[in-house]
Formats: C-alpha cells, sequence, structure tokens
C-alpha cells in the first residue's frame, strides 16, 4: 500500500521536463544485476539489459524463464531483492507502477489493463495527472487525437471499450501510456491476441514510435517471425537468466529458438493415421448472443466425425467461446440445431450432455473448470458424481473415486504431494492435466476443448497435445478451439477460421496455407474450399 | 395531507443518506450489507448522546462518527484482511442490533427535546439530502475522483497501474459510506422518529441498500426510489388517507417490505439486466490484493 | 513486522485442517466471552462472578438446565436452517420469518380441527401432533421457497428478500393474533389461544424437554452425513464453492437454489414449532414472540463459527443456548439493563467476523536471522 503517497504533482513535472530531451541513441534504461527469488524459484538471476532511445529491443523467452518477474519489476509491481535500475543513468526504485509511471515507463498488458465498462476517453484519463479535479475531456479528446493521428492509430474516443476489438483495445492501452509521457513502452506479448492484419498494423506503429525517439521493449514468448521483422537487439531469458544478447541482424527463428529452449526444438508432431468414421457431431446454423445481448455467433454449421480434429482457428472473442458453451449446454441458441450422434440435442440439458458422451474442457480452468476449495478427489467426482459406477442410491463410493483420481495422477503426470490438497495449491499446468484427465477418463464421444495449451509450459503443451492426438486414436471427435495457429495446424483434420462469429471456411489440413487461414482469422475473404 | 407528505419526504431523505452512502461504497467495489446495523448505532448513540448533552450538534456528531468508526471496522475487514464482505458486513449489523438493544434499552422512550427547525415547512436534511443527490452524481461522473472510485470498483487492478491507490480510494468510500449511513440513523432518530426503542429502524438500512441495487448505482435514481418509498412507508402507516379499507392495518405495514422484494424482481429480470445490468459494478464484494 | 528480533509473518493459507479450524473457533468463543465480560464490568459487576453465576444456573440449577436446552433445541434448528443453504454459498437471515410461518401452519393444524374453543377438546394426539409437525416444517419450507425460487429463477439477492420477509411475516403473525385475528386469544391480551392438552408435545420428564430434542440430534448427524457423503450433498457443496464450476458439470442451479431454502426454512419452521406448540408452559403465541425470532439470530452465528458443520454447531447451541438463559438471569439478579442477551450477540458476532482472518491467514512467528532466506510473496 505503501506506494502513491509520493506527492507528485511538482516532481513530476520536473521528470517530465527532464525527460523531454532524450536523444535518439542514447542509453534511456539500464538494468544491472536484478535478483529476485520465490520460494523455491530464482526467477531472476542477474539480469543486466540495456535499452537506447530510439530502438526496439526484444526480450525472448518461454514461460517460467523469467519474463513477467522482470516486466513486474520494471514497472514497480514487484521490487527485486537486489540490482539496480537507472533511468538516463539516474539510479531510481520503483515502489509501484505509480512510480515508474513518472519516471516515463509505460506498460501495455497482455491481459488489457482497461475498464470495459469505461469509454476509451475514460481509461486513457483515469489516473492523469493533468485531467484535473473536474475532468476536461474535451481537451484531452484533442489530445489524444492527435497522438493517434502520429502513430497511426484509428479510434473512437467516445466508444465504450468493451466494444472494441483486442486490436483496438491495445492502441487504447498504448496511447493511455503514451499520454501519459512514456518514453519507454514495454509491451507484453503485443501480437498475440491479434489478427495477422492487426499485427502488421501495430508492427507499423512500433516502428513510428520507435522513430519518434521512444525506447520499446516487446517481450514475446512464441511469435519469432515478430522478433525478426522489427526489433533491433534481442535478449533471451531462460531459467532467469540472460543465455543470449544479439543483433537481430544475426539471428535466425531457429537460433533464438534453439537459445529460448536450451536444445533443439521439434516444430513438428507426429500426427497419427485414422481413418474418419460415422459423423458425430452435426451443426446447422447455429447463433446466440454473447454476456452483452449482442449477436456473437452467426449461422454456423460443420460436422465432425469419429476421430477426427475439427480446429477452430480465431482470436479470441470472435465467438469461439459461445460455440463452445452452446455445444456444451451452457448457453443457449437463438436459432439452428445441434444433432449429436443422430440425437437432436439442440435442447438438452447439461448433465445429459455428458451422460450422452460430451466432454468439455473450458477455457477457464479456474472459473469454471474447477473448484478450488475442494481436494483433488472431489475435483475428479464434478465429472462423476452422476456415474452409477460410483454412486449407489445417491450415496459416493469415495473409496472409488479415489482410486480412479489415484489412477489419473499417475497416467496424466499430475504432480502433486497428494490428491487431497485443494485444487487450488496445483500450478497451472498441472491443473490443466486433472481437467484433462478428468474429462477423458469419461472416454467421451466428442470432446470440445478451448484453448487447452493456453498459458502452459512447452512441457505441459507437448503433454496436452498429445493427449488429444490419443483420444483421437480411441475415435473420439474433437472440437480444439485454440488462438494457435500453428496448434491448430499441427493437430487438427480440418481447419476452420473464426471471426466474428462467422465461420470463414472449412480446409482439410492437408490443402491449408498458413497465409489463408491468418488472412480469414482476420476477416478477409477467400475462396472457399468445401468440405 | 401537507403533513403526510412532510413526513414522506422526511422518511425518503433517511433512505437516501443511507443509500447514497452505500452508492458510493459499492461503486467502488465494497459491499457493506450491514448499513442496517451502522444505522441503529447512529440512532441509539446519537439518540443518547443529545438526550445527555441536550445538544443535536453533538447527537449528529456523534452519530456520523459511530458510523465513519464502523466503515473504518468494515474496511480493515474486508479490504486488508479480506474478510468476506457479506460475512462483515453481516458481523456489523448483527453487533448493531445486538448492542444497541443493551446499550439504548435504559433510554427507551422519547427524546423530549425541542424540534429542529425546517425550512419552509420541511426538515433541513431534505434539502442536505437533494445537495448530496446532486454533488455524488457531479463527482462520480464529471470528476477525477469519481472516475477513479468507478474504476475501482469496475476492476481494481487497471485503477492499480493507472496509479490509483486501490486500497486508499476503498477506504475512503467505505468510511464515507458508512458514515453516511450513521448519519441517516441519526436523522432516523433525533429527527424524524424521536422515540428510541430497541431494533427500531425497522429494515430500513435493508431497504436502502435494495435502493442501491434499484437505482443501478446512479445517485439520481436512487433519490427517486427513496421518495417512492418514504411515501409507501407513509401509506402503509396512514393508509386511510390514500385506500381506505382495502386491508388491516397490519397487512398495511407488510407492503413496503414486499415492494421491496417486488422491486429486486423487477430489476433482475432478463429485460432489466440486459439493458441495465452493465451498470452493476464488475468488482464488487471481490477484495483485491496487489499481485 | 517484527517485535524483539521475532518477525510476524502472515500467510495465506492454502489448507486448513478441521482440527486448526476447530481450535480458532474455539479460541474466537473465547475472546468473545471475554470481551463480553467488559459489558460487566462496565455495569459494575465481577465479570468472574458473572460467568459464574451464568454457567452454574444455566447448566447445573434444574430450572436453569430445563430453559438452557430448549433454547438449545431452538437454536439448533435455527442453525440448522442458516447451514444448509450456507453450504450452497446463500445467506439465509430469514429463520424469523420462516420460524413465525412454522408456527403459524402449526397453529392453523390445531385451529382447523376445532382446538381452539376449550382447553379439553378431545383430539388425537397421534394425528395433530405429527400434523403440527409437518405443517411447521411445511409452512417454514414454503416461506424459504420464496427466496430459493427467486434466487434460482432470477438470481435475487437472498439477503434482501430474507429479512424484508422476516417483516412481513412479523406482521402476519399480529394480523393472526391480534384484533380479532382468527388465532387471537378469547380473552384478548395480544396473544394466541392456548393449545388444547392433546396437542402438548411429549416431554422427555426427567430434562423438562420435548421430543424435538431428539429431532434435532436426528437432523443434525443426518444433514453432515448427507452433505459428507451423498451426491445430492455434494451437488450443494459444489455449487457453494464455485457456482460456474458446478453449473458446467451439469448441476442445475436453480434446483439448489429452491432446495437448499426449502430444507432451511423447513428446520426454521421445526424451530417455530418447538418453541411456540412443545414447550412445556408455552403453548402458545405469547405477545413477545419477536424475542424469539431475534434469538433466531444466533443460528447464523453458530453456523458460521461451527464453518457450516452440523454436529459441530451442537455444543456452539447448547453454549450460546446457556448463555442466553443465563444472561437473562444475570440481569435479572443484578438488576442489569435489558438485553443482555443481545448484547452477548453482538460482541460474538463482531469477535468472530474478526477471527474470520484466522481461516484466511497463517501467522507465524519466527526468528529474524531465520527468515531471512525465504522471501515474502504474496
Amino acid at each position: 500500500m505503501a506506494a502513491a503517497e509520493v506527492r507528485e504533482a511538482p516532481v513530476q513535472e520536473e521528470i517530465q521536463e527532464w525527460l523531454a530531451d532524450v536523444e535518439p541513441g542514447e542509453v534511456i534504461l539500464e538494468v544491472r544485476g536484478i535478483t529476485k527469488r520465490f520460494p523455491g524459484v530464482l526467477a531472476n538471476d542477474h539480469i543486466d539489459l540495456q535499452l537506447r532511445a530510439g530502438e526496439i529491443h526484444a526480450i525472448l523467452g518461454e514461460n517460467g524463464a523469467g519474463k513477467t518477474t522482470l516486466m513486474s519489476i520494471l514497472f514497480g509491481l514487484l521490487q527485486p531483492d537486489s540490482g539496480e535500475i537507472y533511468i538516463r543513468g539516474r539510479k531510481v526504485q520503483f515502489r509501484s507502477p505509480l512510480d515508474a509511471i513518472n519516471m516515463g515507463i509505460g506498460m501495455v498488458h497482455q491481459h488489457r489493463k482497461l475498464v470495459p465498462a469505461h469509454t476509451v476517453i475514460e481509461n486513457i484519463l483515469l489516473g492523469h495527472p493533468r485531467a484535473g479535479k473536474v475532468l476536461n475531456v474535451r481537451r484531452a479528446e484533442e489530445e489524444v487525437k492527435a497522438l493517434a493521428e502520429k502513430y497511426g492509430f484509428n479510434i473512437d474516443l467516445r466508444a465504450r471499450v468493451w466494444q472494441l476489438s483486442e486490436g483496438e483495445k491495445q492502441a487504447v492501452e498504448i496511447l493511455k501510456v503514451l499520454y501519459r509521457g512514456a518514453k519507454i513502452l514495454i509491451l507484453d506479448e503485443p501480437t498475440t491476441a491479434l489478427t495477422p492484419v492487426e499485427a502488421e498494423r501495430l508492427l507499423e506503429s512500433v516502428v513510428a514510435m520507435a522513430r519518434s525517439g521512444l525506447g520499446v521493449v516487446p517481450f514475446i514468448t512464441h511469435k519469432l517471425p515478430v522478433v525478426l521483422a522489427v526489433s533491433d537487439r534481442v535478449t533471451v531469458l531462460r531459467q532467469g537468466r540472460v543465455v543470449a544478447r544479439l543483433e537481430t541482424k544475426d539471428a535466425t527463428e531457429r537460433l533464438l529458438a534453439e537459445k529460448m529452449v536450451g536444445r533443439e526444438v521439434l516444430f513438428h508432431i507426429e500426427k497419427p493415421n485414422v481413418e474418419p468414421g460415422r459423423i458425430v457431431l452435426q451443426v446447422e446454423g447455429l447463433s446466440t448472443l454473447n454476456d452483452k445481448g449482442v449477436e456473437a455467433l452467426k449461422d454456423v454449421s460443420f460436422t465432425i466425425r469419429e476421430g477426427e480434429i475439427f480446429g477452430i482457428a480465431g482470436v479470441s472473442g470472435n465467438g469461439q467461446r459461445e460455440l463452445a458453451e452452446v455445444l456444451a449446454g451452457l448457453r443457449k441458441p437463438t436459432s439452428g440445431r445441434v444433432i449429436f450422434d443422430g440425437q437432436d440435442i439442440t435442447h438438452a440439458p447439461i448433465l445429459e450432455r455428458w451422460q450422452m458422451g460430451i466432454g468439455y474442457i473450458p477455457a477457464e480452468r479456474v472459473d469454471m473448470g474447477s473448484i478450488g476449495d475442494f481436494s483433488l478427489v472431489e475435483n475428479v467426482l464434478l465429472n462423476f458424481y452422476f456415474d452409477n459406477a460410483v454412486v449407489q442410491h445417491g450415496i459416493v463410493d469415495f473409496d472409488r473415486v479415489r482410486q480412479l483420481t489415484r489412477e489419473l495422477i499417475v497416467e496424466f503426470g499430475v504432480s502433486t504431494p497428494g490428491m487431497d490438497v485443494e485444487a487450488k495449491t496445483l500450478s497451472g499446468g498441472n491443473l490443466q492435466k486433472l481437467i484433462l484427465a478428468r474429462v477423458m477418463a469419461r472416454r467421451p464421444k466428442l470432446l470440445i476443448a478451448a484453448l487447452p495449451t493456453q498459458g502452459l509450459d512447452i512441457g505441459a503443451t507437448e503433454f496436452v497435445r498429445k493427449k488429444l492426438l490419443e483420444a483421437k486414436q480411441h475415435r473420439a471427435a474433437i472440437l480444439l478451439i485454440s488462438e494457435d495457429l500453428d496448434e491448430v495446424m499441427m493437430l487438427s483434420d480440418w481447419i476452420a477460421p473464426m471471426y466474428e462469429g462467422r465461420i470463414m471456411g472449412i480446409i482439410p489440413a492437408d490443402q491449408a496455407r498458413r497465409e489463408d487461414i491468418g488472412a480469414m482469422m482476420a476477416g478477409l475473404p477467400v475462396e472457399e474450399k468445401a468440405q | 395531507m401537507w403533513q403526510f407528505i412532510v413526513r414522506s419526504l422526511e422518511a425518503a431523505t433517511i433512505f437516501t443518506l443511507a443509500g447514497q452512502g452505500e452508492l458510493v461504497d459499492q461503486r467502488a467495489g465494497v459491499l457493506n450489507v450491514g448499513i442496517e446495523g451502522v444505522m441503529l448505532f447512529g440512532a441509539t448513540l446519537g439518540f443518547i448522546a443529545a438526550k445527555e448533552t441536550g445538544s443535536y450538534l453533538v447527537g449528529f456528531t456523534v452519530a456520523i462518527l459511530i458510523g465513519a468508526l464502523l466503515g473504518l471496522l468494515h474496511g480493515f475487514f474486508s479490504i486488508t484482511l479480506g474478510v468476506d464482505q457479506v460475512v462483515s458486513g453481516m458481523g456489523i449489523w448483527i453487533a448493531g442490533f445486538g448492542l444497541t438493544t443493551y446499550i439504548g434499552s435504559a433510554y427507551t422512550g422519547p427524546l423530549n427535546m425541542e424540534r429542529l427547525p425546517t425550512i419552509g415547512g420541511l426538515s433541513i436534511f431534505v434539502y442536505i439530502a437533494i445537495a448530496v443527490t446532486v454533488i455524488l452524481w457531479f463527482v462520480l461522473f464529471r470528476t477525477s475522483l469519481g472516475l477513479a472510485i468507478r474504476s475501482v470498483g469496475e476492476n481494481p487492478s487497471v485503477a492499480e497501474v493507472s496509479g490509483i491507490n486501490v486500497q486508499r480510494v476503498r477506504y475512503a468510500c467505505t468510511i464515507f459510506g458508512s458514515a453516511m449511513a450513521g448519519f441517516a440513523g441519526g436523522v432516523y432518530a433525533l429527527s424524524y422518529n424521536p422515540v428510541w426503542n430497541y431494533n427500531f429502524i425497522m429494515g430500513w438500512g435493508f431497504i436502502a441498500l435494495a435502493l442501491v441495487f434499484f437505482s443501478m448505482w446512479n445517485p439520481l435514481f436512487l433519490f427517486g426510489g427513496a421518495v417512492l418509498f418514504g411515501l409507501l412507508w407513509q401509506i402503509s402507516l396512514n393508509p386511510q388517507l390514500v385506500l381506505p379499507g382495502l386491508m388491516s392495518r397490519y397487512m398495511w405495514r407488510t407492503v413496503p417490505f414486499l415492494v421491496t422484494i417486488l422491486v429486486l424482481v423487477l430489476i433482475s429480470t432478463e429485460w432489466f439486466r440486459t439493458r441495465w445490468g452493465a451498470a452493476k459494478p464488475e468488482a464488487l464484494g471481490t477484495p483485491y490484493f496487489k499481485e | 513486522m517484527s517485535v524483539a528480533g521475532y518477525r510476524i509473518r502472515l500467510r495465506r493459507r492454502t489448507t486448513l485442517p478441521g482440527w486448526e479450524a476447530a481450535l480458532i473457533s474455539i479460541l474466537a468463543v473465547v475472546v468473545g466471552l471475554v470481551l463480553f465480560s467488559l459489558i460487566f464490568v462496565l455495569a459494575g459487576v465481577d465479570p468472574v462472578a458473572a460467568y459464574k453465576n451464568i454457567f452454574s444456573y444455566a447448566y447445573t440449577n434444574k430450572y436453569g438446565l430445563t430453559l438452557t436446552l430448549n433454547r438449545f433445541v431452538f437454536l439448533a434448528f435455527a442453525t440448522l436452517a442458516f447451514i444448509v443453504p450456507y453450504r450452497a454459498g446463500l445467506w439465509n437471515i430469514g429463520m424469523t420469518g420462516q420460524l413465525y410461518m412454522g408456527t403459524l401452519a402449526a397453529y392453523a393444524v390445531v385451529y382447523a380441527m376445532g382446538g381452539k374453543t376449550s382447553p379439553k377438546v378431545p383430539l388425537n394426539p397421534y394425528v395433530v401432533i405429527p400434523l403440527m409437525v409437518m405443517a411447521a416444517a411445511a409452512g417454514g419450507g414454503l416461506m424459504g421457497a420464496i427466496p430459493g425460487f427467486l434466487k434460482g429463477k432470477l438470481n435475487v439477492n437472498e439477503i434482501v428478500t430474507t429479512m424484508m420477509l422476516n417483516f412481513v411475516a412479523f406482521w402476519w403473525v399480529a394480523q393472526m393474533i391480534k384484533e380479532g385475528g382468527p388465532f387471537m386469544n378469547p380473552q384478548g391480551r395480544g396473544e394466541s389461544f392456548v393449545l388444547p392438552y392433546a396437542a402438548y408435545a411429549p416431554v422427555i420428564t426427567s430434562l423438562g424437554v420435548p421430543f424435538t430434542l431428539i429431532l434435532a440430534l436426528v437432523l443434525a448427524i443426518g444433514l453432515d452425513f448427507v452433505f459428507a457423503r451423498t451426491k445430492i450433498g455434494y451437488q450443494i457443496r459444489a455449487f457453494g464453492r464455485n457456482p460456474l464450476a458446478a453449473r458446467y458439470a451439469g448441476i442445475d442451479p436453480f434446483r439448489i437454489a429452491v432446495l437448499v431454502f426449502v430444507v432451511g426454512g423447513a428446520m426454521a419452521g421445526l424451530a417455530g414449532y418447538h418453541y411456540f406448540a412443545a414447550v412445556p408452559g408455552v403453548y402458545k403465541i405469547a405477545r413477545n414472540y419477536s424475542y424469539f425470532g431475534d434469538l433466531a439470530f444466533y443460528g447464523i452465528i453458530c453456523g458460521l463459527i461451527s464453518q457450516g458443520s452440523a454436529i459441530a454447531a451442537l455444543p456452539v447451541a447448547l453454549l450460546f443456548g446457556g448463555l442466553s438463559v443465563g444472561g437473562r438471569f444475570m440481569q435479572g439478579k443484578f438488576h442489569m439493563k435489558f438485553g443482555v442477551d443481545y448484547a452477548l450477540l453482538g460482541v460474538l458476532m463482531i469477535t468472530l467476523v474478526a477471527f474470520q482472518f484466522f481461516y484466511r491467514y497463517e501467522v507465524t512467528l519466527e526468528k529474524e536471522e531465520e527468515s531471512l532466506h525465504v522471501a515474502v510473496h504474496r
């Protein structure tokens, strides 16, 4: 709580003035020997970093490499155990984000830090020292508009943030930190949630920002081409340490990947050959509304057969969640039909769907997929409490459930001190394994997997993918929803890019070209190849 | 009839004061379901203080201070310690109910002080309530402070990274809200119904809570709702003025409570939820800790 | 924070073993009682003497013990009324209204069978008493069904609805027993008619407590079994801990909300039956019926202290039953102000809220030097 007690007004202006005459090429930010330890982990181990004004300096690393910790330290969310931060050669200490903001650091988060219910301009003004006691919206609008034009953003400042696309939201966040006078821009996974077209536009803006003298630091996990396309220098982190510092012109994608992972990386996974069987799921003209009452799924039709993986590619927020929820019975469709195994289940209750053999792995692992206060045993029971194998005459046979849990923990390699610990103590990857284990133990005929590898480290990701392919071999029909185009292309038999609630086309995996699918994810028409 | 309207507006004043405080509190994301208890404390201690000193000023000061103190307590429990806000609020309500019954029992009976002066036949608190309503609307929707409060209630982590001290804003709003409830209790016991009896707030705190939900967190609507309930309460006490002979007097007494439920049902229907539901502070009731 | 070379550390708990939870609860009660002794000090009564008086009257005096046990049964039912919805994450603070409705329903049975006319009306006790019990449970359950239905169907805030219904039911009782209401005592007096002898509940003579004692114990044990071992119990708990996950797994939120409130309401209805129709010497809805309505709020505290376990709530209810009886006794003996038992309610509640902290955090003391290598991270 200590942080914001600093009396900003005069100091702030002084700093702004001091930062105003930064010259391109001078070292604006320097980090020396930053070390941060958490119980059991050395998250940052003597990290050194230099950022010049006018350059784009990418930080590369896997999940768990220490990127998030470093970012949090640079933004004042965490304090390092040792090490120093210098701005223009002046030693600084950030006790809170406010301290960092005041020293010219602007952070654009991967998980958007905007208030959806408020307007764009309200979000930009939030916490701004010059917003005035009584908000002077008109003046701010003019100033922000000028800024937006300078860097090629086109945003309606009066719109509510929830109405914007992901790319627009990101632009709002960038404008917000720029309007606040940031000289150093930290971008967390800048292109992850964007369509390829949006991403390209963003990178143009980023280059423009660097040209105008800002120091830009994108933190990146997967999108290596992005790094190569725009950055000037790259620093690679692994296990909390800097393992490489390169000029981008000396780097290749493969080299960077090897540095990141520390071994040669297999970019491909062997897809088993399974002869597709009869139709398991048939979706006809399905439409539905999202939570705001807006149509989010528009006239979607497709079929999935036994032993097939049907991959929905697309940036989140284009109706994938609504599609999964309608199929799982959590959301009512406004029109269309869902036929499962020859039966019309459009209006079937959720429980009935589980019993018929539909399994759902939700993207919301913590909020929907598990009960944090329950033990692992009781979490496994969540998909079995209705099953006669473990419940007789309304009484749960806990011995049986424990045995099942024990088996699943072993088979899926869930790392846990025991099965009586609460689920909230598991790491993201282990929790996902538990959910996957539980749902797959039902041997579903249809498996709906929403963002199954999101946020997992490489090991867990590989494991989850392998298990999905295993289910395919067991002749399950699988609906895979993913934001990761590589993942979709790697696993699926059919690829269906989704944009604004519509399926833009259904393409057999062996004929799919990355560029086409990328374009379709962005809503651009491509010659259709029917199923 | 004039008397009837005066009484209605005075009742509305109490709903407004308590409700506006709770509204600000909820806008910052903190739910205090215990305002009934805060009102009981404010009313009882304010009543005792005024009676002992013979001064209204002392009475109201005590009512407001005890309210602020309870707000601080609720803040400490729910903001700093992260105790479930409903548990903490329930605790404050039952504590208020239990302790004031004991503390006040020796003072059972009328206040016996000269009535406060009126302006244009209306209690000064009516004007205060109107002023509070307008000021709060302006602060919430037209100032930086209001933007900060609303952001803290919608998404505290966003506010935090924008440089807002979430804990401080929440504390301030909780203390303000509770002080307003204490004040409302004071107005109840010193002006509206200056006869102490145990549990004499009679659920008005809970009605005020319902009014906040009904208002869609807008001070102007809340004031409107408060006026309606002020009228309704007076009708339930004096049905002969409006609808003589419809129901027995006991049945009339149930009307405001039933209407409260009815109103909550109305605003919970699909129709309302899709249109107005967006107004609910997203982070209402959830504690916030820095990551 | 560090004190005298030791560092006080707070850690968010990841697990809370049962015995530790029990310990915290016991500590909360003890601290509450210590704080409560301030009230005696302020009233000029020696707290030690006060507690001696309270406990010896409540648990060793023959009359006191009977009063205590009867109150215990009442509180046990009120607690169950709170616990059942609480396990589903819902707040029932409407036990007051539900117990009024249960009571009215039980009296309606007698009224309908003509039991109002004279105490000697020849009714068959084997018919009328079971009917009264069932009616009380049904009346309370029906009253509980309202907030349950509204919560399940429209997500209406159950705290406000149950509280509003308390006031509604309060006036409904007045309507029935006062000013010409159907249950009015023929002599007026603002209370209900007295039950006929045939409707007197069977009493465990040695204790002076009606059979409802056994019913309460059986129900408490049964409920804990249901929650721990059965499918429906699991569904209720899952819904209580994460409604979204419960829905994902096919648990119908509407069914759960209605079910827990109907069962909870029925428990409250039984509390009403117990006090107004079964306790020897009462057998009527007295003028001050709201006192027992208020007393039911102890059920919230008992339920919170026992962390939702019905069996664990029993000793708590026995303690508070005794304290409230003893407190009343003290009030008379030492000429204290009215409302000692209300004050106890308030003090216990606020202590309990403060102690919620310990359910969530672990507090440890460590020597300064040793703690150096452990970084604190929340």
